[in-house]
């Protein structure tokens, strides 16, 4: 499944010194390859986020459009688009975002749960937690895991609904050494059956999992590999 | 949909005290919008027995009646008094034009004592001529009232004799009428013979009588007119006012337009100070879900990013209001159901109006209207506040947090 921005943009109001926006991300034309794992690395502030939110579908551009398979995901209404995203992009969103009135086996079920198409997607919801390591709190509720369990319950979460496209913002960012090396050869090994992975990271390690690697600085992404 | 109310479920359930906060606010809203409109209808239907009830276009009294112990005292709040005219008074007053037909009542208060089963008013009416309290009397009890027989108000307690005494004497219980809401509730009825029978018997056991210089056999206590056709009502009390000593004339209507200024005064009260409580519990609720939407601002992101609709997020929003509204709804009714009709009697004496309880289906309108009230307040004001969340860019709302 292709995804392609074509000419986006994105600002926000910030009073400056002789202005009251700025640009978080500059006109940007983008192709998230096929089978691949692509990496965005960058300083904090660098527009990585703003661009992996606006790839996702839920952060609309100041302009410019976003492709999904040849769809103007942008031109579509809220719910349309919301049902796309769901079945074709995983996102892993920065920080911790456990829904706290679900136990991690929910949680992990909830987007599959969204649109009614749970077919065999709790025994893939335990298939994942047992691949991150925390099946055993699955009956768990998610404001009792820890930051790094928290980040492996939501990546898990990103995969339910066996997406075409997994984008990732930070996904190592609470993790340690062995789990992040876990985390990403799970990212590379969907890579290999067909999946566009896009990660945005800091981690030096992930540079040897990434088949493309971007450099996004001051709004502007640049192709480093 | 399915998602939204399981979500929803899960979240009522994780959240027990803000769930109950939110069922309170909603069960306030009902028990005011209940309990309100209740007792307003109430007393517009008091009023409505009480217009049957009276069914003559002039009351005439002696002048002596007037304040404590007065018609309307008696009608309305069941204060008994005891006022007589004389027998030749109450001819001028039928003789006078315009006059299409009167009764006699005869007011008579049982003492509270030995002789007397309970403190009552008594009144004696003219089966002959009367066209006030038979037709009511007729309502309940198909039988004619004889000699020696009373019919009581729905709130006299009958013994299991069926029999009560007054001024040393028993009486059979004929029948118990239907409650209209005043006075007449407590009072006791009997034909004018009987009465005037108890009030040769009152006189002989009584250390001061109350009929001193009162021919018991033609005297009244009140007459009642009806105003034959082509003559105004107002003419024909002015005539009695004006030509007739020692009474005073009064047109049903004004005393019932007395009560109805009163029962609008009441029920205008009643309905802001409902208004205010709603109000205040609307907007109260208005806050705590625009509190809430912002507490619950990260939540609401995380389900955007997993493919939520900003209509799934309003759905989420929507359920948890309708299930903790129709919670606090139901108990708010039932809660209102349970203090007003015991406290009925109360609200009465406090108000001192014709009171009367509506309808079961009535009352069952109101309940169904009083929930759907509350129940629309409390999910509107949480799809506003959905709606407000849900149009910024819930991306940034992640952001926010993290």
């Amino acid at each position: 499944m292709k995804l392609k921005s074509k000419g986006i943009t994105r600002s926000f109001f910030r009073k400056g010194r002789n202005t009251n926006f700025f640009y978080a991300l500059q006109k940007t034309d983008f192709e998230l390859q096929e089978g691949a794992v692509t990496e965005i690395v960058g300083r904090s502030g660098s527009g990585k986020t703003t661009f992996a939110n606006i790839l996702s579908g839920f952060l609309v551009p100041t302009e410019g459009s976003l492709y999904l398979d040849g769809v103007d995901l942008y031109a579509l209404r809220d719910e349309r688009r919301s049902i796309l995203r769901n079945r074709h992009i995983g996102m892993v969103p920065q920080g911790q975002t456990g829904l706290q009135s679900l136990t991690v086996l929910e949680n992990v079920l909830a987007p599959a749960m969204m649109y009614g198409d749970m077919k065999g997607r709790e025994a893939l919801a335990l298939q994942y937690l047992e691949e991150m390591k925390i099946s055993d709190l699955c009956d768990v509720y998610s404001n009792e895991l820890s930051g790094g369990e928290l980040r492996r319950m939501s990546i898990a979460r990103a995969l339910i609904n066996s997406p075409e496209i997994i984008i990732a913002d930070e996904p190592t960012g609470d993790l340690d050494d062995d789990t992040t090396a876990l985390v990403l050869r799970l990212f590379r090994r969907l890579a290999d059956k067909g999946c566009s992975v896009l990660i945005i990271t800091h981690e030096q390690e992930a540079i040897h999992y990434a088949d493309n690697i971007y450099r996004m600085e001051n709004g502007i992404l640049s192709e480093i590999k | 949909m399915k998602f939204a109310f399981y979500y929803s479920v899960k979240n009522m359930k994780r959240k027990p005290l803000r769930s109950a906060l939110l069922s309170a606010l909603v069960l306030l809203i009902a028990f005011t919008v209940f309990s309100g409109a209740f007792v307003i209808i109430s007393l517009q239907r008091g009023l409505e027995v009480y217009r049957a009830r009276l069914g003559a276009d002039i009351v005439v009294v002696p002048a002596s009646a007037t304040g404590h112990g007065s018609v309307d005292d008696i009608l309305l709040q069941g204060i008994t008094g005891n006022y007589y005219m004389s027998g030749d008074i109450c001819e001028k007053v039928a003789a006078t034009e315009g006059v299409e037909a009167v009764t006699k009542q005869f007011f008579l208060t049982s003492a509270k004592a030995s002789c007397c089963s309970s403190r009552v008013q008594i009144i004696g009416f003219d089966p002959d001529t009367d066209f006030s309290i038979m037709p009511w009397i007729a309502e309940s009890y198909s039988g004619t009232v004889q000699d020696g027989d009373v019919v009581v108000g729905a709130k006299i307690g009958v013994p299991e004799s069926g029999r009560i005494t007054f001024y040393g004497q028993e009486y059979t219980i004929a029948a118990r009428l239907k409650e209209t809401g005043t006075g007449l509730d407590s009072a006791v009825f009997a034909n004018m013979n009987t009465v005037r029978k108890m009030a040769v018997n009152a006189s002989s056991l009584l250390k001061t009588s109350p009929f001193q210089g009162v021919d018991i056999d033609t005297a009244a206590s009140a007459l009642l007119i009806k105003v034959a056709d082509g003559y105004s009502i107002e003419q024909v009390t002015d005539d009695i006012n004006i030509h007739i000593t020692k009474v005073k004339a009064t047109p049903a209507k004004s005393m019932i337009s007395d009560i109805s200024e009163g029962l609008t005064g009441t029920s205008a009260l009643i309905g802001i100070i409902a208004a205010v409580i709603w109000a205040m519990a609307v907007i109260i609720l208005v806050i705590v879900f625009a509190l809430l939407s912002n507490e619950r601002k990260k939540e609401f992101a995380v389900l955007r990013v997993m493919g939520a609709s900003r209509k799934m997020l309003s759905r989420i929003m929507g359920t948890e209001a309708a299930v903790l509204g129709a919670i606090g709804a139901v108990i708010g009714i039932i809660l209102s159901v349970l203090a007003v009709f015991p406290l009925s009697g109360s609200i009465r004496d406090m108000l001192k109006l014709p009171f009367f309880m509506p309808d079961l289906w009535v009352v069952l309108l109101l309940a169904a209207g009083a929930f759907l009230i509350s129940v629309s307040a409390s999910v509107l004001t949480a799809l506003l506040s959905a709606k407000k969340i849900t149009t910024n860019d819930t991306a940034l709302l992640l952001r926010e947090d993290t």
